[in-house]
């Protein structure tokens, strides 16, 4: 095996040295090494452990598999996974796709920052810094011996990327005996919101949507061999472009989005995207039915691939199965809009199943289960429309089924979250600690 | 790119060797240097933190002075010697020397610090402070049943089997014994931490006391008289090496019962403990400074050193008391904690009326003459002494002050000159360490910035001005040789060592034990361990036995609900470090933490701002709440800045321990309440 950081969580008392010294090292101004605390809320009745965390130059590296402008390369002679920030666009995929939290946004520059292994120094023979500057002996840099151990600390990633760490020390999770024994306060409540929720991923919901629209339309185009408004259709495609832009931090870089066709699903998507307004804008302005045809085809596979983008950061059945997934939503718009009765109410009822599945997993509350059920309540009466030929206005049943379906996107947003250490230790944290404060 | 060894003179157990590497006069690298086998993993934070603080864009490094309107400007060096020697010659022609006062910190340690006492010797003398702020009571304690103070060397303590960690948090104050507590962790030693908080020390253990502040001493008695009655003490090792075995026998009042109502720990825990402590051996104790900063501090630390005699833990390897070694102190004239004492320099003509615990009513009192000026280097007392709000008064009394400083801290703002202090890499020096057995040398490895200077060089130039007659041997020329000269002649007929096997990286003192007693010699006036110390009785007042007594007299009018503890955080050391951007970015923004329940009746959250008080003083500051902390308890971290919402001494009576002129810090109570419903 190759040479990876080497971690005794017994030793590491969150002193924070080895996040001072990367940053003394390699003038940062982010922390590339942070200290993650499993019970950072200090409950009396779950261990508390510190890993100190950076790069783990995993040898299946996602984050440079995904990053679509190729500003991530590996090192040949130490293997260090390195990002090359005059390259990087700040689309922040690899922060979805690290489950380590290891790609850091650097709000000065716009970019990514990470942990480059001090990769100049390890040539000249110089240990990385974090690993020198340990004062007890935590942390340190050597030939591994074996795969991080998968069932050392539940809450420790797992998405086989062989990443360089492994812990050594005594699996030693007994509980620390206080005298007298202290029960957590009653009130005590650890208040972690989500982390992630659509504040910042706006123009992701916002650009999946209006694809998922321009789609529909030109399929549905398609089946009542009707060229859509020249108008109409063109704006939605620039409001797209445009609004995607918004996500990244280095506009002026978006060209380079393309560049990584090969491996990353969001390379793909913008190349979709691309053809798909190529062919579209040549149909409609053109009116050629083969254009048109092609345009359906590669708006098909626009939306798979978006679908995709998601997929590869959170392979959670939820997000697989769910029903905001946007070619599922593009095949029931293109079906209510040609009033194919069918067809729509068979995949409103996959929807409707994978809506019902979301609640049962999902533990909602509140505001969360009424926009729920507001969606599923706006399928059903859209559908019922449809289905008894009742048109209260044909525009209006239309917003309400399109709401609905934007809805159904926001809902996506709300249920990915792709894994990260951060938030598998809070929720193995409310879990146990909830379970044992019952008991 | 050049590198040199150097070491870390901070007031800090830990004094870490370091390699440091130089380039282009900008420190560019602190890295671990592995010959010193107690830190052989290197700095802390605070150590890695040097290459900012060498050259922080808010180091001072031009002599300030301050204008009529109140602000300070930049002066030349030699315009604010002159302006110094002219002052401090007008206050000794008007008043006498002996009305200024001179205060030193322990913001820098090193032999070099002598020579300002040569130069106040030559003016004619000053007004000094007696006493410590930090650790005599227990100095003291130690002193009279050992004879001297020392222990074992610190990587013996892998070879302990218990090991009791006793309001010490070394995750935070000496980080580089972690190492040696998990390895002895890893080989089966049972780790207990006994502490009103739950320190990240604790979070390491197998088990948490957390007693009442400052009932350690009542615990520790209980336990002994567990020991004793149930025979689990070493009886041959106390009749060969121990007197007052019967007298502190018969002494043994409290019993488990009466110890769970003083400490708030069960009777069923405080047996166990015992058991724990008397059945499986070797046990080190490790006793901590915080817990005799309390008025019963002496005896405290005498209470809980008897555990270790009686179960002869004494003079073996994994076994020990190890509360400070200072077997590396070989050149020092006299030793902690007789150099603390009040009447020790009768020949000199200083004048030592200040209490260092009390150092603001003293002020204010002295007379004949009254306090006229102050000289402060390597302190910041404004805000590290008790009862801030009468050491303002004094200084604001005092006409004429001089602060020697790196940062404008609370106090330099108070100066009416700053003299810009030099940096640990600015002159060459040799240390000492009261954990680690070294004895180190620091090389100059980097020239002062600005015009920032040496105390030794700031001393010779004001001694020129003044006319003072000096000697090179006292004073030493300016420029580093000079000083590595008077190094030389400074260590020489101490030991074996010289100037040049220190250059080569540190050293241990030939004579050193490694196991502390390990000969069963004791410098005691018996010869034996004193568990009755007549000296405690005629020096200090107290039983001539380990008693308690609580900090907290019965019907005490002024009772606030919440005990107020200022403990030591891994950031800084004292006041220092805090202000460092690198330090800053890492750590929580400090505040004062409480307990969920005692937050919640006064219905405040984290973040909020309240207002901590009591008949002493009050301060605002942030609150945090924390289940480290137990219900009836604050916290504070000690040096936090005015300016941060720090200045705890406010809250805090200037009052001195029961032995070796210590401060009580930790005996006050406070109450605290939400700042916005004022």
């Amino acid at each position: 095996m190759s040479k990876g950081f080497i971690f005794n969580h017994i030793k590491c008392v969150a002193c924070s040295a080895c996040s001072a010294a990367c940053v003394l090292e390699n003038g940062w101004t982010i922390r590339p090494r942070a200290i993650f605390t499993y019970n950072h809320e200090v409950s009396p009745y779950l261990p508390l452990i510190n890993i100190s965390l950076a790069c783990n130059h995993c040898e299946t590296a996602v984050c440079m598999e995904g990053c679509p402008a190729k500003s991530y390369t590996r090192d040949a002679l130490t293997g260090a996974v390195i990002i090359n920030d005059k390259k990087c666009i700040g689309c922040k995929y690899c922060q979805w796709n690290c489950p380590y939290d290891a790609p850091k946004y650097n709000d000065e520059t716009n970019t990514i920052g990470k942990c480059n292994l001090c990769f100049s120094g390890l040539i000249e023979g110089r240990l990385p810094a974090c690993t020198t500057a340990c004062p007890t002996g935590a942390l340190s840099f050597a030939e591994l011996k074996m795969q991080a151990d998968k069932n050392t600390f539940p809450w420790f990633p797992d998405k086989n990327l062989s990443p360089k760490i492994e812990f050594s020390g005594k699996k030693n999770y007994d509980l620390l005996r206080i005298i007298p024994e202290r029960v957590a306060e009653p009130e005590f409540q650890i208040v972690r919101e989500r982390e992630k929720t659509l504040s910042g991923d706006w123009s992701l919901a916002a650009f999946s949507f209006v694809s998922t629209i321009s789609v529909a339309i030109l399929v549905s185009s398609f089946f009542k061999s009707i060229f859509p408004d020249k108008l109409i259709f063109t704006s939605l495609l620039v409001l797209a472009g445009t609004i995607s832009l918004f996500h990244l931090g280095k506009k002026q870089r978006a060209w380079r989005a393309v560049l990584n066709i090969k491996t990353s699903p969001l390379s793909r998507e913008i190349a979709f995207f691309i053809l798909f307004s190529i062919f579209s804008l040549v149909a409609v302005f053109f009116q050629i039915p083969g254009f048109l045809i092609a345009a359906s085809i590669t708006g098909l596979f626009l939306l798979i691939s978006i679908d995709s983008v998601y997929i590869y950061s959170d392979r959670r059945k939820s997000v697989l199965m769910h029903s905001g997934q946007t070619f599922l939503s593009a095949l029931i718009i293109v079906s209510f809009l040609s009033g194919a009765i069918l067809p729509f109410i068979f995949i409103a009822l996959i929807k409707l199943s994978s809506s019902l599945y979301l609640i049962s997993v999902n533990k909602n509350t509140g505001v969360d289960f009424v926009i729920r059920f507001f969606r599923i309540a706006l399928l059903l009466l859209s559908g019922a429309s449809l289905i008894s030929g009742i048109s209260f206005s044909g525009n209006v049943i239309i917003f309400l089924f399109l709401t609905g379906e934007f809805i159904d996107r926001l809902i996506f947003y709300i249920d990915f979250e792709p894994l990260r250490i951060s938030s598998l230790i809070k929720n193995q944290y409310n879990t146990l600690n909830n379970e044992k404060k019952r008991s | 790119m050049e590198e040199f060894i150097t070491a870390c003179p901070r007031n800090c157990y830990s004094t870490c060797s370091f390699r440091v590497q130089v380039e282009n006069n900008i420190i560019r690298r602190i890295l671990p240097y592995s010959g010193n086998l107690a830190t052989p993993e290197g700095t802390c934070i605070k150590g890695l933190s040097y290459i900012e603080r060498h050259n922080s864009p808010d180091r001072i490094i031009h002599p300030l002075i301050r204008t009529s309107k109140g602000k300070f400007e930049q002066i030349d060096i030699n315009e604010a010697f002159d302006i110094i020697s002219d002052k401090l010659l007008k206050i000794k022609q008007n008043y006498g020397s002996q009305s200024i006062l001179w205060y030193k910190g322990s913001g820098m340690s090193g032999l070099t610090n002598e020579i300002g006492c040569s130069f106040w010797k030559a003016f004619g003398g000053t007004t000094t402070t007696y006493g410590n702020l930090c650790w005599p009571a227990g100095l003291e304690a130690v002193r009279l049943t050992l004879g001297s103070v020392k222990h074992n060397v610190p990587w013996d303590l892998e070879n302990a089997k218990t090991m009791i960690i006793w309001g010490k948090n070394p995750a935070e104050t000496n980080i580089q014994e972690i190492a040696f507590i998990a390895r002895a962790k890893e080989n089966g030693c049972r780790i207990i931490v006994i502490d009103p908080i739950r320190t990240l020390t604790a979070d390491k253990a197998d088990i948490l006391f957390c007693p009442k502040p400052g009932t350690d001493g009542a615990l520790a008695l209980s336990i002994a008289r567990i020991l004793i009655d149930e025979d689990l003490i070493n009886s041959s090792f106390i009749n060969k090496h121990v007197i007052g075995f019967d007298e502190f026998k018969k002494s043994l009042s409290v019993s488990p019962a009466e110890a769970e109502k003083i400490t708030g720990i069960p009777s069923e825990n405080i047996i166990e403990l015992a058991h724990i402590i008397g059945r499986k051996g070797p046990v080190t104790i490790l006793p901590g400074y915080g817990l005799q900063r309390h008025l019963n501090g002496g005896q405290t630390i005498r209470s809980i050193l008897s555990l270790s005699v009686l179960t002869g833990n004494i003079g073996k390897s994994g076994a020990g008391f190890n509360y400070a070694n200072l077997q590396s102190y070989i050149f020092d004239y006299i030793k902690e904690p007789l150099s603390y004492y009040p009447d020790t320099e009768q020949n000199f003509p200083f004048r030592r009326t200040i209490s260092m615990s009390k150092m603001g009513t003293d002020m204010l009192k002295a007379s004949n003459p009254e306090i006229k000026a102050v000289w402060i280097e390597r302190g910041n007392p404004l805000l590290q002494s008790p009862d801030t709000n009468n050491v303002k008064k004094a200084f604001a009394k005092a006409e004429f002050k001089v602060v020697v400083e790196q940062f404008m801290t609370d106090t330099a703002s108070t100066a009416d000159i700053i003299l810009p202090a030099k940096d640990m890499f600015e002159q060459s020096d040799i240390i000492g360490s009261y954990w680690s057995p070294y004895i180190q040398y620091k090389p100059k490895v980097i020239l002062s910035p600005g015009e920032v200077m040496p105390e030794s060089e700031i001393y010779y130039h004001l001694a020129l001005k003044l006319n003072l007659k000096i000697s090179p041997e006292l004073i030493p020329e300016p420029g580093n040789e000079h000083i590595e000269e008077w190094l030389e002649r400074r260590i020489k007929g101490y030991s074996e060592l010289n100037l040049k096997d220190l250059k080569n990286g540190p050293v241990l003192d030939p004579r050193l034990q490694h196991i502390a007693y390990e000969d069963m010699k004791f410098e005691t006036p018996s010869g034996k361990i004193e568990l009755f110390s007549s000296e405690a009785q005629t020096r200090w007042g107290t039983s001539p036995l380990p008693d308690y007594k609580s900090c907290y007299p019965q019907n005490n009018d002024d009772f606030y609900p919440l005990t107020f503890i200022t403990s030591n955080t891994a950031s800084r050391i004292h006041s220092q470090f805090g202000n460092l951007k690198i330090i800053r970015d890492t750590v929580q923004e400090p505040a004062v933490v409480i307990s969920q329940s005692d937050a919640s009746l006064r219905n405040i959250s984290t973040g909020d701002k309240i207002r901590v008080y009591n008949n002493t003083g009050e301060i605002c500051s942030i609150a945090r709440i924390s289940n480290r902390v137990q219900p009836g308890t604050v916290v504070l971290p000690n040096g936090i800045w005015f300016n941060e919402g720090g200045g705890g001494n406010h809250l805090i009576a200037g009052r001195e321990t029961d032995m070796g002129f210590g401060a009580a810090f930790h005996d006050n109570r406070v109450e605290v309440e939400k700042a916005d419903q004022l």
